[in-house]
């Protein structure tokens, strides 16, 4: 069977924080940002995935028992709940801690034809890790995607809040050398962007 | 016919993503009209433009905006489906980044038809730049009081705010899209018959209009040039009216998005983007993963317009338009649709949540070369045995594009099975590679 269709570590359960590890940790500007969120739903419930969107930014890019709990705790809602919205997702980090970079490869219909295993193998390649993996110096996750939606644009590679499309193997080089060089995460930054664009008049 | 541009028209210019330069283009004209209308007239011109859902299904627009309770009792909601996720679409995206004001005023335009007080955009996780571009034109708007208290003096009190994913195509479906935005796992919800429409009872139970971008970007034009206007395009078609929007991707010379009126050729569609790129054309997915696959002599005749897409047996969809050429291994193509809906099932019924994975178990064994005898008359029945019977239509839109690959190319699959590799490309894992 391909590795394909095997049960991947990204569907692992988050473990269940201990007592010591129950600390709330979400800053001033986060606590902040969730108020504001509160007022644009009638339900409380509706925070909570924006909610995890502040906590993958908060806990580094990664949403362990700690960070679910905190959501829980702050939206008044059960851990058990909030776990079960983070893991339904597969844009958040949950179980296991991601590189300071993700490479989001489409490999789907149009990047397909287009090339995109081809690339997918070169960066494996590259990268010395599979899909779901981590390089041993923490700096890059393969993750292997489904469509982008920017098909014009195949093959696309997604990082952090960029596209880039579409890409060959000199672009690779070029892009994973920049990221190298970049010493901010890309994850974290995304899940800053994406709590931003849900905030009234910061634009 | 060719390009015709309504709502990319203006696209192009960057300053179409500001209020002013938005408004130098008519922006906001068609507010200022429809808040002096009845807001019963305004539904009707919805009505009279013939106006079909953009997100897939193409139900008659003016019936759901027709459908919210005329006698407000709880408030009502406006949502905008901005999680496009269908591969080989990338039209919303487009028009988000680009034309943001478009969506903004639709939405308002409907928030007064519908007499509701809030709306929500839900987009896609991955949309970022579309956000962006969103949240700019929202705080833009907000300022100039075009969203907000007492819109332009009308006494009329709209909210906007965006609410992003988190990476599910089944929060596509608009059920499952509600289930998302209340918080919850991205699953679809009991549906009318058994349940009541999300016009009587959507989010939070409350009445809930719910429409693609697209969809909502058009209303502006047919509200500004009257609906009669905008059912004058597209009449050559049997009930398309308007305009469409096709994300044209794969083995293309250009691919992009092109805007045609409803009732061009497919083929001519196909000359926009360039023509066919690396040898010749050998099928075609017109409408997003989702529709069935055509051979090149259907794209020859296929006449864009709903009711004309099935003489082809195939669908508008969403309108992701994917040409492959001769190089292309169906098998491996279809291999890796089913994929896609194995991976975003999202595990509520057993029809889907098992047939998706067992259709994607086949499908490898044959792609690695261990296909079996009678592996194509089993997954022909796992198709029927999906389609239409699960709980939403994720279930049939897997079920579809394996049945017609295996319906228009069947020589592909006996090929393969029988001597374990593909009739067309010595490589399994790239179709193509130009
Ligand atoms: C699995 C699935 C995924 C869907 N994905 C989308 C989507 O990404 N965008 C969209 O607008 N509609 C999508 N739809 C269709 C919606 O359920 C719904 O029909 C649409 O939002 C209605 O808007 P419209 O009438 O303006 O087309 C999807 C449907 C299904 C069954
Ligand atoms: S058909 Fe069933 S399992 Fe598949 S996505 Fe819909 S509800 Fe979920
Ligand atoms: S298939 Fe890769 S972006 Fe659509």
């Amino acid at each position: 069977m391909s590795e394909l269709l095997q049960l991947h570590p990204r569907y692992e359960r988050p473990r269940i924080p201990t007592a010591e590890e129950l600390i709330l940790r979400f800053s001033d500007k986060a606590i902040t940002e969730l108020e504001e969120l509160k007022t644009h739903y009638p339900d409380l419930k509706s925070c909570i995935l924006p909610g995890l969107w502040i906590a993958q930014r908060e806990y580094g890019g990664f949403l362990d028992g700690g960070a679910i709990a905190e959501v829980a705790h702050r939206l008044h809602r059960s851990y058990a709940e909030v776990e079960g919205v983070a893991t339904f997702y597969s844009m958040y980090n949950t179980a296991h801690k991601p590189g300071k970079h993700k490479i989001e490869l489409c490999t789907c219909l149009s990047c397909h034809v287009c090339g995109a295993y081809r690339i997918r193998d070169y960066v494996k390649q590259k990268l010395g890790v599979g899909h779901g993996e981590t390089t041993a110096d923490g700096l890059f996750t393969i993750e292997e995607v489904e469509c982008l939606d920017a098909c014009d644009r195949a093959p696309v590679i997604q990082v952090g809040d960029t596209y880039h499309g579409p890409v060959d193997e000199a672009y690779v080089d070029r892009l994973l050398d920049e990221l190298r060089n970049q010493s901010e995460s890309t994850v974290v930054k995304m899940a800053d962007e994406i709590v931003k664009v849900h905030l009234r008049g910061k634009s | 016919m060719a390009e015709r541009k309504l709502l990319l028209e203006h696209s192009h210019l960057p300053e179409y993503q500001t209020l002013d330069g938005y408004k130098s283009k008519d922006g906001y004209k068609a507010l200022g009209k429809a808040l002096k209308m009845d807001r019963q007239a305004v539904v009707d011109e919805v009505k009279a433009s013939g106006l079909r859902g953009r997100g897939g299904a193409g139900f008659p627009t003016w019936i759901k905006w027709n459908g919210l309770p005329k006698e407000k009792k709880s408030p009502h909601y406006v949502v905008c489906n901005a999680d496009e996720g269908e591969p080989g679409t990338f039209k919303d995206k487009q028009l988000m980044e680009q034309t943001p004001f478009l969506l903004v005023e639709g939405m308002t335009l409907a928030g007064y038809a519908t007499q509701s007080e809030q709306g929500y955009i839900y987009i896609r996780g991955e949309f970022i730049d579309a956000a962006r571009a969103l949240r700019k034109a929202i705080d833009q708007a907000y300022s100039a009081g075009l969203l907000g208290k007492n819109i332009m003096g009308s006494g009329f009190d709209f909210d906007l705010d965006i609410h992003l994913g988190a990476g599910s195509y089944e929060c596509g479906e608009e059920s499952a899209l509600m289930s998302s935005l209340m918080g919850e796992r991205g699953m679809p919800r009991l549906k009318f018959p058994h349940a009541p429409l999300p016009t009587i009872a959507g989010l939070w139970d409350r009445p809930t209009l719910i429409n693609n971008v697209e969809t909502y970007c058009c209303t502006p034009f047919i509200i500004n040039n009257g609906g009669e206007w905008y059912a004058s395009l597209g009449a050559s078609t049997k009930n398309s009216r308007g305009t469409k929007i096709f994300s044209v991707s794969g083995h293309v010379n250009k691919p992009g998005n092109y805007e045609i009126e409803f009732g061009t050729s497919l083929k001519k569609l196909l000359e926009m983007a360039g023509g066919v790129k690396g040898g010749k054309l050998k099928a075609c997915v017109p409408g997003g993963s989702s529709v069935p696959i055509i051979t090149a002599d259907d794209v020859d005749r296929a006449i864009l317009g709903y009711e004309e897409m099935s003489e082809v047996k195939s669908m508008v969809g969403s309108g992701g338009c994917m040409f492959l050429n001769e190089h292309t291994c169906i098998v491996t193509f279809i291999w890796r649709t089913a994929m896609f809906y194995a991976n975003e099932s999202c595990g509520k019924c057993t029809p889907c949540r098992e047939g998706t994975r067992w259709m994607l178990q086949i499908l490898d064994r044959i792609r690695v070369g261990n296909g079996q005898p009678g592996d194509v008359e089993l997954l022909k029945e796992i198709c029927s045995q999906i389609d239409g019977r699960s709980f939403c239509g994720l279930g049939d839109a897997a079920a579809w594009p394996v049945a017609a690959a295996l319906r228009v190319f069947p020589e592909e699959f006996e090929y393969y099975i029988a001597n374990g590799k593909s009739m067309v490309t010595t490589e399994p894992m790239l179709a193509m590679a130009p």
